[in-house]
């Protein structure tokens, strides 16, 4: 049987030679001494997903308070702790809490928070807080990258800054389909080799080159098809795309995707379920789908958003921006359980909750503690937070 | 006031008006153009070719009943509810229509304003605002955001509805400050929550704007420093009043002309100085972009990566695929495969453009495009392209380097660099356009 090893040094990626791009050199090189290198996968949830109704303080008599109309059945919920408890609609991660493969984040969030989606993604895309500086510089996972080697892929139409670095590319896709050229030979004929030169159609070139080396390598995997059940809902299909990259034998580094819809301005109730429906129901068939292929134990998957919503319900039954918010870490490398605190209802700045984690501490741990990449690029130094076993 | 960055062009051994520069000029501002048309602009010198685009009054290949047919296909699209349909009608626009540099600015409008369908979820709503750009594309930047702050279907997307006195919602006040005039550093978090209170009671009634005064807080506000019982009308007056506004317009005009770095600061400066003389006059703007020397200059050539419907409605264009033409529903969906999926932004900040068109689904999806282009049935054409009968028509021969030189003038401008020759080795007839097509050098225009 082939193994991912071998089956990244036959014939078919030799062939390529002599303009053998980036794309495979890096996961060839990576499939040297880390065959079973461990994969990120990052789930975005757009908009500023309601933190208060997702890890809901049942206990904590202002919450009913705040949400007179919004306020969730402590019956319903998923109880982590006698003070916490999950939306119901987050039930299918039961089993992973369970298994003490899901860690909770409550007030994940950083100083001075902008409630701008755009500012406050670019935030937490590039972990720079002046504004320039976060509209302009690389990504914190394009960074480590950069700086410890390996790929990332973006199952979505666009890359986002997060996995954008100086120098490392990017994969991306929505159905493996996007991935195949039509006619190989005359598109590596127009690419040609990828050239050192800093301008803009050099830029062009190695992405070309790049997607073109990639086409060939989904082309002989991507027929690896999954067989696992999977909820056909937009985040679903994605994480499924995810599977059978990991399960073909991709050494991709970072997977990164989002999910969107979560900006719930106006009647949120009934959207917000739905959106924790679509989001439980991908990851718990994903993490099945991984642990039937025993692959559970390389995979961690992070889901963040950019903000929480207003603490306080807002006239027309939804929640405006607000600020820190809710993380969730899940995979067989992860240490489950409620990490970090709760954050106060009543100690307020701005009318707003002050974060408890700095979203820096999350990654730190990410990029040193499971991915052992170097951690430098998050500029100052920022603890880990304890997240694996 | 005299702009020192913005001279009309003026031909000159530097820079002369060759084919390289007619086609800089079509490809740039207008989806590029078939072989006959750059030959007649050549000929024409650039005055004239500006003009005659920028009146948009004519276009060679133009049906008869252009604007007859554009319309039904928009209704019909509306009438069935199918936004495929409204984007494949916008794309027979850009194929066909007399004013592609009218098409290029509804483009950038639709990026600046922003809106998507997935949460709109209404196609009438779509084509209304879509018209809405096009008819005010070259008018003034008032009448234009006077008319899309009151347009239903922002108004929706933006959650306006929801906004009322008591009960404010920011999502329309913060995006009209952020992203359709001011940009951000130009106001407080306060400015935001205090606009909000200025535009409450505007909202949206059996699809047309409606205001209601007794949902409107008629107290007094305070926003960027001035007090009074502001209305939203009030609110958009102030904002247009800004000098930040027209800074925020010539970024968008920068990312529509210009390529990478070939807009100095201080040029785009003195260009939103010039707007603000002009009371905003877009018209002006495009004008003064179009005929000047730093448009047409070397650093403005081929530096700009192609935007995805660019790249879809120009490779049609260049080749003259009119008759019979692809079909408008597979350009629309080869665009989003590209990354611009019209009527579907990835959020209301648009599509950052740029660099961030060149990911390897993109790529891959332009090198598929343009086989599925030229071999016909994948772009929904009955017919294959013929390069060899295309050269003979212009008047080239038909030995395999006629036919690539043929190519390259058309898509380039220029003679075949002598790297891409040696790359596509023996490829001839259509392998060969699809190769030139697929090459990182069409991706820039």
């Amino acid at each position: 049987m082939l193994t991912r090893r071998s089956l990244l040094k036959s014939a078919p990626l030799l062939s390529l030679a002599p303009t053998v791009p980036a794309f495979l050199m890096r996961t060839a090189r990576a499939a040297g001494p880390k065959p079973d290198a461990r994969a990120l996968v990052v789930v975005q949830l757009d908009g500023g997903n309601d933190a208060l109704n997702t890890v809901v303080p049942f206990a904590d008599p202002d919450y009913a308070k705040l949400r007179p109309k919004l306020k969730l059945d402590p019956k319903g919920l998923v109880k982590l702790n006698d003070a916490v408890g999950l939306h119901p609609a987050l039930k299918p991660l039961d089993k992973l809490w369970a298994g003490g493969r899901l860690a909770v984040l409550p007030g994940v969030g950083y100083p001075n928070p902008n409630r701008s989606h755009f500012e406050s993604m670019a935030i937490w895309h590039t972990a720079r807080f002046d504004n320039e500086e976060a509209r302009t510089s690389p990504g914190w996972i394009g960074r480590a990258l950069d700086a410890g080697g390996g790929e990332s892929c973006v199952v979505a139409p666009d890359a986002p800054r997060a996995v954008r670095g100086r120098r490392a590319s990017i994969v991306t896709l929505t159905r493996a389909e996007d991935l195949l050229l039509s006619d190989p030979v005359v598109v590596r004929a127009a690419v040609g080799a990828p050239t050192k030169e800093g301008d803009l159609l050099a830029f062009v070139r190695r992405q070309a080159a790049d997607a073109t080396a990639g086409a060939e390598q989904v082309a002989a995997k991507a027929r690896n098809k999954s067989d696992a059940e999977y909820p056909a809902t937009g985040l679903g299909q994605k994480l499924q795309l995810v599977a059978r990259m990991l399960k073909a034998g991709f050494l991709t580094r970072v997977y990164y995707t989002s999910q969107s819809g979560y900006d719930t301005h106006a009647q949120q109730g009934f959207a917000h379920r739905q959106l924790l429906d679509e989001f439980a129901g991908a990851v718990s068939a994903f993490f099945a789908d991984l642990a039937a292929a025993k692959l559970d134990d390389r995979v961690a998957l992070v889901a963040f958003s950019e903000f929480g919503r207003t603490i306080k319900e807002n006239g027309s039954l939804g929640t405006d921006h607000g600020t820190a918010g809710c993380v969730f870490v899940a995979g067989g490398g992860v240490k489950g359980g409620v990490r970090g605190t709760q954050p106060s209802l009543t100690v307020l700045v701005g009318g707003e909750p002050e974060m408890t984690t700095d979203f820096r501490a999350v990654y730190s741990a990410v990029l040193t503690d499971w991915l052992t990449l170097p951690a430098d690029g998050l500029g100052g130094t920022v603890a880990p937070v304890k997240l694996f076993g | 006031m005299a702009l020192k960055y913005w001279d009309v062009y003026e031909p000159d051994a530097r820079a002369p008006w060759d084919l390289r520069r007619v086609v800089h000029l079509h490809r740039r501002a207008a989806f590029a153009a078939p072989w006959g048309t750059l030959q007649s602009d050549l000929k024409a010198g650039p005055e004239a070719s500006v003009k005659r685009l920028l009146d948009g009054t004519r276009d060679a290949h133009s049906p008869a009943d252009f604007a007859a047919t554009a319309g039904v296909l928009a209704d019909a699209a509306a009438t069935a509810g199918d936004i495929n349909r409204l984007k494949a009608a916008w794309f027979y626009r850009m194929l066909f229509g007399p004013d592609p540099v009218g098409e290029r600015l509804t483009l950038a409008w639709h990026d600046h304003f922003a809106t998507g369908y997935a949460k709109v979820r209404n196609v009438q709503s779509m084509r209304r605002q879509n018209e809405l750009f096009r008819s005010h594309a070259r008018a003034r930047f008032a009448p234009l955001l006077n008319a899309l702050v009151r347009d239903p279907a922002l108004l929706e997307y933006l959650d306006a509805p929801a906004n009322r006195k008591g009960h404010p919602n920011e999502n329309l006040a913060r995006e009209l400050m952020e992203l359709f005039t001011l940009g951000t550093g130009h106001y407080t978090e306060a400015d935001v929550k205090e606009a909000a209170r200025c535009l409450t009671g505007w909202g949206v009634e059996e699809g047309t704007f409606a205001e209601s005064a007794p949902r409107h807080d008629s107290g007094a506000k305070t926003v960027l420093g001035k007090t009074g019982k502001w209305t939203g009308a009030d609110l958009v007056d102030l904002l247009l009043k800004q000098p930040s506004t027209a800074e925020r317009l010539v970024a968008k005009l920068v990312k529509t002309f210009f390529g990478e770095g070939a807009c100095p600061p201080d040029a785009a400066k003195e260009l939103a100085a010039g707007l603000r003389d002009h009371e905003l006059d877009i018209g002006w703007a495009v004008l003064t972009v179009l005929r000047s020397r730093l448009f047409f200059a070397d650093a403005n050539l081929r530096t700009r990566v192609t935007a995805p419907p660019e790249f879809v409605a120009g490779a049609a264009r260049a080749l003259g695929l009119f008759d019979p033409a692809p079909s408008t529903l597979a350009l629309a969906d080869w665009s989003a495969r590209m990354g611009q999926d019209l009527f579907d932004p990835p959020n209301v900040g648009g599509w950052p453009g740029g660099r961030a068109w060149v990911t390897s689904r993109a790529l891959i999806a332009r090198a598929n495009y343009a086989a599925a282009l030229v071999d016909g049935p994948n772009a929904g054409r009955s017919v294959a392209y013929e390069p060899n009968t295309a050269a003979k028509a212009a008047g080239f021969g038909t030995a395999r380097t006629d036919v690539l030189v043929y190519h390259s003038r058309l898509l380039f401008g220029t003679d075949p660099p002598a790297a891409l020759t040696g790359r596509l080795g023996k490829l001839d007839g259509r392998p060969l356009v699809t190769a030139l097509l697929s090459s990182p050098e069409a991706q820039l225009g």
